[in-house]
């Protein structure tokens, strides 16, 4: 019987817990092959079984983003990815058609930021990417890019008032994203399928450094890169709550929500 | 003119035929041909396993097999290990997936060489052999017993019971249910020891090139030893198939889709290590009979990692032509199949930073049906 007692208290103060840690799930991706097998109803009941109140949505193409946003509109911050289909990552900067299919959807639709997309390099030198970056300013939107730190330092030289995510926090050490944030005072950096930071629910020193001193900067993100990873939104979530408890309260809600808010411009949601 | 237009047809022809073994360019680079070394000799070497007191006894072996074949160990008394892993199909089923007392979600591994696994199961639940032989008996959807059917099935057959205590050295402990049956396991994990492929066609080859021996090399087919460049070569094969069983016994993702139905998915070893993590039987815990607790490391530092969502084990190559169809949820029918997948593998399911241990690889027919014939060549036929 007590330990029955003491089950159900576990359990409740599990499910309190995810109901005081709202999660903003800065990198999910709905793209055409997850709108088969996962339908949009279906997707944002995951979302809020997971404890995300928020995620910036990117897609490729872009249908399955604009869906999520009819069915979810409380939840989804759209975000314009510049592929039509996936398997365009490494290309698109090479196709100037990419840039009539962005013009055209921001003529339609209403985004937040254009990305996740692929760059690396001299990659950003490319017309494509020069007019992705104009566009962006011309509508004032959050660059969400997967890029090299190379490729980051060029697109701040081409609009230095942009404001970017910078998607994996760029796969490399934290004492080098320490250094880009110093750098930028509007870079952000998401933690997508990086584990580096997390040692079974306590956070690893390098990077408890990072999250000290750059307390607005960083943001959590499944990636949902193969439509499979739905269902890894949950688990991810759980286990983003387990880290971030490692942390002061305030950093936790910082990078659990509040600084993908503040980065989007959005209302603080509590 | 037209004569010697025939003539260079005819030399083109042979060429063709013949592949370009008879060429100026060798068909295996030095590179190739150090990589290939290193999945030899064969057999390899084994130790046995000090987590089993019983590995290698003969007694245990016996009982062990008598286990292995007993339907009367399953809940309705008609299915035993063999009907999965029946050793006529390879120790496998010829099945996509496992069909127990409902279709399971994934296809029945082969026993083949499992004595040389470091992780057991599509998704390495287990770290030992014997609680993964444990672990089908209780299974609602296998072989659906529990431990108190289970021991009173060995103890109430005369044979069972006396040969438990030939090995064991006292009878099936009814009280106990957890420590007969996890000696019952390490019995089954004795004969499955025994199980192991003899050598291939690749194995004489391999062979043959270490000690330099240009006539025995050349026996090996000419489309095998052009799949060989493939697989040693551009293929990358070996960053994950390596070594003498073809496998680095860890888990990788292979671009296999694996949503079970709609809105359901195997989340492979993600789900893996939670299970094994919350195993008693594992070689870090009191089961385990080895007082140095060999191995145990690697339970003791594994942890879930994002990757690890989707990811399987990485399986042996040897025996496959007994063990079709291929892949966790047994979702490719043929060998051309999963060259095929492997030809034009969607890189987009991959996530990768910077280099790319898998990319398509635009395979002609004529070098699909080499690469298979290299993986046929695996096989003891
Ligand atoms: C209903 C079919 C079925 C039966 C009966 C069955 N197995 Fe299996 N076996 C499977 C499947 C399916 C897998 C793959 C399991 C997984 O990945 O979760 C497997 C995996 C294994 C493995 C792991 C091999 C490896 O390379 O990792 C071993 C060992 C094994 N079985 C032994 C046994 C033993 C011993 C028995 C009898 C006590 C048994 N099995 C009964 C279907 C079966
Ligand atoms: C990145 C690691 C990796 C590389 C590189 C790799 N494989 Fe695999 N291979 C796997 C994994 C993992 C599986 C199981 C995948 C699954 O079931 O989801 C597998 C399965 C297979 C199978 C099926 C075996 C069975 O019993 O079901 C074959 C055959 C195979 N690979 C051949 C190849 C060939 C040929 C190449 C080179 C073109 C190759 N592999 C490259 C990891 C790899």
């Amino acid at each position: 019987m007590l330990r029955l007692i003491a089950l159900f208290s576990l359990l409740l103060s599990a499910s309190a817990y995810a109901e005081e840690l709202p999660i903003f799930d800065s990198h999910i991706h709905y793209s055409h092959d997850a709108v088969e097998f996962l339908p949009p109803e279906k997707i944002a009941e995951i979302l809020k079984k997971s404890g995300v109140k928020k995620a910036l949505v990117s897609s490729s193409d872009d249908r399955g983003t604009q869906l999520l946003v009819k069915h979810a509109p409380d939840i989804v911050v759209p975000a314009l990815r510049p592929y039509r289909k996936r398997g365009e990552t490494g290309s698109w900067m090479h196709d100037p058609t990419i840039i009539e299919y962005v013009e055209d959807l921001l003529k339609r639709h209403k985004y937040h930021a254009i990305g996740e997309f692929h760059a690396f390099d001299e990659d950003i030198e490319t017309p494509v990417l020069q007019r992705i970056i104009q566009l962006a300013k011309e509508h004032d939107l959050l660059l969400h890019a997967h890029s090299d730190a190379d490729a980051v330092d060029r697109i701040f030289k081409a609009y230095p008032e942009a404001r970017v995510l910078w998607a994996h926090s760029g796969f490399v050490r934290p004492e080098r994203v320490r250094e880009m944030l110093r750098k930028y005072k509007n870079l952000w950096a998401d933690l997508a399928f990086r584990s580096d930071h997390d040692d079974n629910g306590k956070v690893v020193p390098q990077w408890r450094e990072a999250f000290e001193e750059f307390p607005d900067r960083f943001m959590v993100g499944t990636d949902t890169f193969a439509p499979e990873r739905w269902l890894y939104v949950e688990d991810h979530a759980r286990t983003s709550r387990a880290w971030l408890s490692d942390l002061p309260k305030d950093i936790a809600e910082k990078i659990a929500f509040r600084n993908a808010e503040t980065m989007l411009r959005l209302q603080p949601s509590q | 003119m037209r004569v010697a237009g025939r003539l260079l047809a005819l030399v083109v022809l042979t060429l063709l035929a013949t592949g370009t073994a008879n060429s100026a360019e060798p068909v295996l680079s030095q590179s190739q041909i150090d990589k290939l070394l290193l999945h030899g000799p064969w057999p390899v070497q084994w130790d046995r396993d000090p987590s089993n007191r019983v590995s290698g006894n003969p007694n245990a072996i016996a009982l062990g097999r008598d286990l292995f074949f007993s339907p009367k160990l399953s809940g309705n008394g008609k299915m035993s290990c063999a009907t999965c892993h029946h050793p006529g199909r390879g120790w496998t089923d010829r099945l996509p997936q496992g069909l127990g007392t409902t279709k399971l979600d994934r296809n029945t591994q082969s026993l083949f060489n499992v004595r040389l696994n470091r992780w057991f199961g599509w998704d390495g639940q287990n770290d030992n052999l014997w609680a993964q032989s444990i672990r089908p008996l209780l299974d609602p959807k296998e072989m659906n017993a529990s431990a108190g059917h289970v021991v009173k099935v060995v103890n109430g057959d005369p044979e069972l019971a006396e040969a438990y205590e030939n090995v064991f050295g006292a009878a099936p402990d009814t009280a106990n249910l957890e420590l007969t049956l996890v000696n019952l396991g390490k019995a089954m994990a004795a004969f499955q020891e025994t199980i192991v492929s003899g050598r291939s066609p690749f194995d004489a080859f391999r062979d043959a090139l270490a000690k330099g021996d240009e006539k025995a090399a050349s026996a090996y087919p000419a489309a095998a030893k052009r799949g060989a460049a493939l697989f040693f070569g551009r293929g990358n094969c070996t960053f994950c198939h390596t070594g003498p069983n073809f496998t680095n016994g860890e888990f990788q993702d292979a671009g296999v889709p694996y949503f079970l139905g709609p809105g359901r998915v195997d989340k492979g070893r993600y789900a893996g290590i939670g299970k094994l993590k919350a195993s008693k039987l594992t070689l870090a815990g009191d089961y385990s009979d080895d007082p140095a607790k060999t191995g145990a490391w690697k339970v003791r530092g594994v942890r879930a990692l994002h990757r690890n969502f989707g990811e399987f084990k990485v399986p042996s190559l040897r025996n496959l032509t007994q063990t079709a169809p291929y892949m966790h949820n047994g979702s490719l029918a043929t060998l051309e199949d999963v060259v095929r997948h492997y030809s034009e593998i969607d890189v987009e399911r991959l996530h990768a930073d910077g280099t790319r241990v898998l990319a398509p690889l635009h395979l002609n027919d004529r070098e699909v049906k080499d690469l298979v014939a290299f993986l046929e060549s695996l096989s003891t036929g």
